[in-house]
């Protein structure tokens, strides 16, 4: 009896534990909270101070704490909706663009309808989140909605979305810093406007969700059985992603963008065993909460008497981003078959189309060296005036065409080490870890020189390369797990970052201008190094072709093939490193052609690695260049960020290749 | 090919002349761009604004300058004349369109050392230190003013121009009312729930000193001014007046009124919160200036109602 009492005692203690792990970290952020309060609570009820106390704890502290376990459980609850009329566990708000999408409306109403923001600022937000999340769909509904490629569109809509906002900003004469330092994610309150705003979306966010948890537990089965079990798919699946999406845009038009929860939240709740969708309903709601108030709670204990260092909404992304990443192996995802085949026929004539890059790029760097904007308005430079010119114009394409093509060189690496056509130095967050490199050699160093910086970011990339890797090597990787831990490291990488540029030191400064990418102070000297860098950087991944193409197919078939597997590996991921690093020193981390070059080859047809990669460096250079071109152009004679250019450039191309491009399959 | 010749066509017909590559390009600009004032002195390129406030000051008219569209909203006088050529962005300004203009020498302060390598391909350049963290900034401001004096011949507007604004710093002083005794915060609104606090070390914190009155952010600064710090942390110093620093964001007009604890903030209720127009928050002795002005009048203006 004693001993059956003992075993049942057992089991439920086991299976209780991730609730047990819960609550403690419950308790931990209920503890924070506790601190606060009797920090501020009234100790001499006679002063005015006194009452000001008061004042403090009602409107600021109080629903403070609120606001971060509302905000945490709408974002939760917006996830776990998304993710499952989706049938995907990489949807979130982030992930499809939603919250960059709320975030532009917002600032294009400010800048160009500021009486908007000023009556209705919910509703404008609203209507960019739920534009993004239409525009990803409709882009993604010819292949079925299939989950890569709806995260992978669902990106590129968010950077866009993104670029687009900084570009407003930017134009608008505002310094980057404004968008850095009052950029969002922040819980600091002053009244219980937001609270209530949160909680009704949550009250009715979970009533809609248990209402409709028949439809919603159909549509997490595959579409063939919705379809025989009568459920109006498509109309219902709208209805729930307008739910989720009116949820998590509100939570940005309240406090701004906050990473991650949204995402980490659902992912979890599953980890901790909840396992039918009541559970789930219940469980990532709770969870999301407790991670932010947890978050929060630290924030507020780290913070100084000048603010905060690091808002809390990128507060999240140090916390949930190393749960999420240590957790990963053992969550269970469905895998779905890989992108990396589909939708190309091999090109028969390669060379004739590498010519045709070539010379492309060729005619963009001369025109971008003639054509030009002056005080008088367009012109064409020659003889005199052009031998002048080209002392300025041309380190700044040379160094452009050189970012890039490391940019593509390193991506395509990537992409084929991991048989992931997702992969890419800015989705793993090789570009922002080595942004963390550079971080942590100027918090050693405040005047550390380019070479040491250089050395530092090298490091960085470095390091973020070789931990995803170690993670996708661990318990047979596929392709969704370890982009959630890119996106995790990645977050993480740029809290660092952000909370470094928050400090407002002389090193912010440094680290701000390496974030937006400019290549305005390059010299002669910095093109050359940077393209003799690429030669010889990239000529032995010309003579490792064999490797790429073979390492794709799997280690046992690698190693059949009498290839050094680690060896290989580790000489190609140091090679992509470097190249990382170097680009972004000029460019800055974000511009996204790692992953748009190697992809625009690959839909021009080509397949095997040597051509692929020459496609992808050439691709690269050349939109590298139309880039900074174009960063002096549009706006003269302001300068916009490369980087900025290039994503708003590609992005949409990429965008639309998907959705026109490839073929449906599997 | 034909828009090509055309184009071709319209250069600048100096191309065709051989002579030497400086003179071709002044010669250009001087002929799309109007030339300054007074031709006798150096044609000056102004980086920073703390600069370019200062040459306007002493009555010199830079060639070219930075932003010049946000000066006008942010820091407002000294009046920008429209002939001064716009460079772009301070951070990354258009070495291109610099080099047209051709000046003859380019003022930066500390802020934009690392560009100096590409303006020194330009023309000399001329660098002043006046914000460094933990150093009150307005005797470096009035030192940068001189040294500017002395670099482009204008020492006794130089001197003239410091002397006139210490003395009208004093005659502020004097006339401030009483009930001013009070400390000020100065602050720029961020969002609704945020704010940038001007500490010790700003120029703005440098002056009310100056004007006799003191600061109410005793806290550390970065780099002058300590941001974004919320709301509720202006209740610290219950008996301060705040001073508002304008643009305000777009949604705090709506939103601040509505804000509890903003209301409940003993300034707020008892009416000691002033709008201060656009002053520039890294300025030289002009911005200067205008601060001691426009804080004297508001809070004039808060005991007489």
């Amino acid at each position: 009896m004693a001993d059956r009492a003992m075993t049942q005692r057992a089991t439920t203690g086991h299976a209780l534990s991730p609730i047990a792990l819960w609550g403690l970290l419950g308790a931990v952020a209920a503890l924070l909270f506790a601190w606060r309060v009797s920090m501020q609570s009234p100790t001499a009820p006679t002063s005015d101070g006194a009452g000001l106390d008061r004042v403090i704890l009602l409107y600021s502290t109080l629903p403070r704490a609120a606001v971060a376990v509302l905000a945490g459980a709408v974002l939760g609850l917006s996830g776990l909706l998304l993710q499952r009329v989706l049938r995907n566990p990489l949807a979130e708000p982030s992930t499809l663009g939603i919250s960059a999408g709320a975030q532009l409306a917002m600032t294009a109403a400010s800048v160009y309808a500021p009486f908007l923001m000023e009556r209705s600022q919910g509703p404008v937000a609203f209507a960019g989140g739920i534009a993004a999340v239409l525009l990803v769909l409709s882009l993604t509904w010819r292949r079925g909605l299939e989950p890569v490629s709806v995260v992978l569109a669902g990106m590129m809509v968010a950077l866009t979305a993104s670029s687009i906002s900084a570009a407003l900003i930017l134009a608008n004469g505002d310094y980057l810093f404004s968008l850095f330092i009052w950029g969002g994610g922040s819980l600091v309150q002053q009244d219980w406007g937001p609270a209530i705003a949160l909680s009704t979306r949550l009250a009715v966010g979970a009533g809609a969700a248990l209402l409709l948890l028949r439809p919603l537990t159909i549509l997490g089965l595959d579409d063939a059985s919705a379809r025989s079990l009568g459920i109006a798919r498509h109309t219902s699946r709208f209805l729930i992603i307008a739910l989720a999406v009116w949820m998590a845009t509100t939570v940005v038009a309240e406090v701004g963008v906050i990473g991650f929860v949204g995402l980490a939240a659902p992912a979890l709740a599953t980890l901790s065993g909840a396992r039918t969708l009541r559970q789930k309903l219940l469980a990532a709601p709770l969870i999301g909460a407790i991670l932010l108030w947890l978050t929060d709670g630290l924030v507020q204990l780290a913070a100084g008497a000048g603010g905060e260092r690091i808002p809390t909404g990128a507060g999240t992304a140090l916390l949930g981003g190393p749960v999420l990443l240590w957790l990963l192996r053992r969550l269970r995802l469905l895998e779905w078959p890989n992108l990396s085949t589909s939708g190309t026929s091999p090109r028969k004539s390669g060379r004739s189309i590498i010519l045709l890059l070539f010379l492309m790029t060729l005619l963009a760097a001369v025109v971008a060296l003639v054509v030009g904007r002056g005080p008088a308005g367009w012109s064409i430079a020659g003889g005199d005036i052009l031998a002048d010119l080209v002392a300025w114009r041309a380190p700044r394409i040379g160094v452009a065409a050189a970012a890039g093509a490391m940019l593509a060189a390193a991506g395509l690496v990537i992409q084929r080490i991991t048989g992931n056509p997702l992969a890419s130095p800015e989705v793993l967050g090789v570009g922002t870890g080595a942004g963390a490199g550079l971080t942590a050699v100027l918090a050693l160093s405040a005047t550390a020189g380019p070479g040491l910086q250089l050395v530092g970011s090298i490091l960085g990339s470095l390091a973020v390369l070789i931990a995803m890797l170690i993670i996708a090597a661990r318990a047979k990787f596929g392709s969704e797990r370890l982009l959630l831990a890119g996106i995790a490291m990645s977050a993480l990488c740029s809290a660092v970052i952000t909370a470094a540029i928050a400090m407002g030191n002389t090193q912010s400064y440094v680290l701000l201008r390496w974030l937006s990418g400019s290549t305005s102070q390059a010299t002669g000297f910095d093109a050359w190094l940077t393209l003799a860098c690429l030669i010889l950087l990239t000529l032995p991944l010309f003579l490792a072709a064999r490797w790429l193409d073979i390492l794709p197919l799997g280690e046992d078939t690698a190693r059949g093939l009498g290839l050094p597997v680690a060896g290989g590996r580790l000489t190609l991921i140091v090679l992509a490193a470097i190249l990382t690093a170097l680009a972004a020193m000029f460019v800055g981390p974000l511009s996204f052609v790692g992953l748009i070059a190697p992809h625009l080859a690959r839909l021009i047809g080509f397949t095997r690695a040597r051509p692929h990669l020459a496609g992808a460096v050439l691709t690269g250079a050349l939109l590298m260049i139309v880039s900074d071109w174009l960063s002096r152009m549009v706006a003269f004679p302001y300068e916009l960020p490369v980087g900025l250019i290039a994503s708003l450039l590609g992005g949409p191309y990429l965008v639309h290749l998907l959705a026109k491009g490839m073929p449906r399959h599997g | 090919m034909n828009s090509l010749s055309r184009a071709m066509n319209n250069l600048p017909r100096a191309t065709n002349h051989p002579p030497n590559r400086r003179q071709v390009l002044a010669l250009a600009a001087t002929a799309m761009l109007p030339i300054a004032a007074r031709a006798a002195s150096l044609r000056v390129a102004a980086i920073d604004w703390g600069m370019l406030e200062t040459l306007l000051a002493l009555g010199i008219e830079p060639v070219a300058a930075t932003e010049l569209i946000q000066f006008r909203k942010l820091a407002v006088e000294p009046e920008v004349p429209r002939s001064v050529t716009d460079l772009g962005l301070r951070g990354t300004p258009n070495y291109e369109l610099l080099r047209i203009v051709a000046p003859d020498l380019v003022a930066i302060s500390s802020f934009y050392e690392y560009q100096r390598p590409m303006l020194e391909r330009i023309a000399p350049v001329f660098a002043q230190t006046v914000y460094e963290p933990g150093t009150p900034p307005y005797p470096l401001a009035e030192a940068a003013t001189l040294a500017l004096g002395e670099k482009l011949g204008r020492q006794a507007e130089a001197k003239r121009y410091v002397d006139e604004t210490a003395v009208e710093t004093t005659r502020l002083r004097a006339i401030l009312p009483a009930a001013a005794g009070r400390p000020v915060f100065v602050i720029s609104l961020g969002d609704s729930r945020h704010f940038r606090a001007f500490g010790r070390d700003s120029m703005f914190g440098d002056v009310l000193l100056r004007l006799g009155l003191e600061n109410a952010w005793a806290d550390v600064t970065r780099y002058s001014a300590a941001a974004p710090v919320g709301l509720e942390a202006l209740a610290r110093v219950p008996d301060a007046s705040i001073l508002v620093v304008s643009p305000l964001p777009a949604d705090v007009g709506r939103s601040l009124p509505e804000n509890a604890l903003w209301n409940a903030l003993p300034a707020v209720r008892e009416g000691r919160v002033a709008l201060l127009e656009p002053i520039n928050h890294f300025g030289c002795l002009p911005s200067a200036r205008r601060f001691a002005r426009l804080v004297s009048a508001a809070l004039a203006g808060q005991t007489h109602g």
